[in-house]
């Protein structure tokens, strides 16, 4: 999300500017690639996930410095640090392969 | 408020581990009557009553416990409050009755932390501890805590170097520590390769490196310092105690490998207490998991950036090393019935300070009590100095 006041990227969801309280939050695309902070396999899933388990989780540094929350596909021993690129969008985090 | 204007004079608890089904408030008013009982304080004098609760609204269906434990106890009517704050819960309990005492409000305070949760399956205990996470993004991904500690493991394991058989010594001492300690739901003494071969969680953290779920409750009556004198008792000083937030988050944190709430907290906490980490005898703190342990340890400079991991595998983390951690047996052995977690490290702790602990700190004056919530989004941080009859 991009704030129309100021000019704040964020990766949302979120309804007012976290740097200037603004609520003209318009849809962005934030940048599609970045460096893997870190991952994990979930093996046990909160039922809401569980037909999808294991799957991996990751925080990624996007190419302008913003973490978000992702899921990784076809997850390896990468190392923290790999380049990733996203592949989906989803509603609150985005889906990155490597 | 000021070091040493506040005192723990009696402190409770239940065992942790399975209660069969005993109602969540009769288990808080056991613990509370305890305290009542130790501190040998008449319950007409208690003014306020502060209590810890996570998830008694989606396990049980009931709220309103701080009313239902005073009314179970025939307090007076009093203001009674729940406070909520994720596993932090119980320690944002203990700050806010140390400011009611320390601002004139009262001069005598409950404090009480409670959980239930073995009555539950595990996909409704899981889905109830995600309420502490962002449901909006980290929910939303299919992020657990575990899955959140495994990724701080990483990331710790890639900077510093730190192994398996490091972070499983963590496992090792607390699963021994609460071997000895009566109230502990899973003391054990444990190979590496039982740690190490157990249920892969959330890689790289094992069945091992998770504390269990639990039943328990623990209180404490707190007083103003010189409501202590004459009592027959040893008071048992607030240093300090304060409550900083951390991103609400995950990526919102700069560090996956360090929390900035226990960093905030711990800091001002040595300054208000006017003491610093080499002061500090015994630290009951937040071991979730067994990489938190490493994490929260450097975090709150008990041990050097890094090194957190290896201190446990050279024993400088046991009863009788340099610093004691967690010599309660921490969340891992003792359990975590996640409201009472904060109310319970002092009640460790304070033992601790009276000289009756099980798992006895020789010459234990100062203890610090550090306690976190959701993904690092509330932190309290207690020092507590053993005072004089």
């Amino acid at each position: 999300m991009r704030c129309a006041a100021c000019g704040t990227i964020d990766p949302g969801p979120r309804t007012l500017c976290p740097h200037c309280l603004s609520d003209r939050l318009e849809a962005a695309e934030l940048p599609g690639e970045g460096r893997l902070v870190s991952w994990t396999m979930i093996r046990r899933a909160p039922s809401r996930f569980r037909s999808e388990q294991p799957y991996a989780v990751c925080v990624v540094e996007l190419e302008d410095g913003l973490r978000v929350t992702g899921r990784l596909r076809g997850a390896s021993e990468e190392l923290p640090g790999a380049m990733l690129h996203a592949v989906e969008r989803g509603e609150g985090y985005m889906v990155f392969e490597a | 408020m000021r070091a040493g204007d506040v005192a723990v004079l009696g402190i409770g608890s239940t065992t942790f581990g399975r209660h069969g089904g005993t109602p969540i408030v009769e288990l808080a008013a056991r613990a509370a009557a305890d305290a009542l009982r130790d501190a040998g304080v008449d319950r007409q004098e208690v003014g306020a009553l502060y209590l810890g609760n996570f998830i008694s609204g989606p396990l049980n269906g009931q709220e309103v416990l701080a009313g239902m434990v005073a009314d179970r106890l025939g307090l007076p009517n009093i203001p009674c409050t729940k406070v909520e704050g994720a596993c932090a819960s119980g320690g944002i309990a203990f700050r806010h009755a140390v400011l009611a005492i320390a601002t004139g409000q009262c001069d005598v305070a409950l404090v009480v932390g409670a959980e239930t949760m073995t009555h539950a399956g595990t996909a409704e205990v899981t889905a109830a501890l995600n309420c502490a996470m962002d449901n909006a993004s980290d929910g939303a991904s299919g992020l657990t805590f575990p899955g959140l500690f495994g990724m701080a493991w990483r990331v710790h394991a890639a900077r510093y170097g730190t192994t398996r058989r490091q972070v499983s010594a963590v496992v090792r001492k607390n699963k021994r520590n609460g071997l000895l300690n009566p109230l502990a739901q899973m003391g054990a003494e444990l190979s590496d390769e039982v740690i190490e071969q157990s249920l892969m969680i959330s890689d790289p953290l094992q069945l091992y490196d998770c504390c269990p779920v639990s039943d328990g409750a623990a209180a404490l009556v707190l007083v103003r310092r010189d409501r202590a004198r004459g009592s027959g008792r040893l008071p048992i000083e607030v240093l300090a105690s304060v409550q900083t937030r951390g991103a609400s988050r995950i990526a919102g944190h700069s560090d996956l490998a360090s929390f900035e709430a226990t960093v905030s907290a711990a800091s001002r906490a040595y300054a208000m207490g006017g003491i610093g980490p080499k002061d500090v005898d015994l630290c009951e703190l937040h071991d979730c998991f067994s990489i938190a342990e490493v994490v929260d340890s450097e975090d709150l400079g008990l041990v050097p950036r890094g090194e957190g991991a290896a201190w446990a595998a050279e024993g400088r983390t046991a009863v009788n090393g340099e610093i004691a951690i967690n010599p309660s047996g921490g969340l891992l052995a003792k359990g975590h019935p996640v409201g009472a977690t904060g109310v319970s490290q002092i009640y460790e702790a304070v033992l601790q300070l009276r000289g009756q602990h099980a798992n006895q700190v020789k010459d234990a004056e100062i203890a610090m009590t550090h306690n976190l919530g959701g993904t690092g989004v509330a932190c309290t941080v207690s020092l507590l100095r053993r005072g004089q009859a």
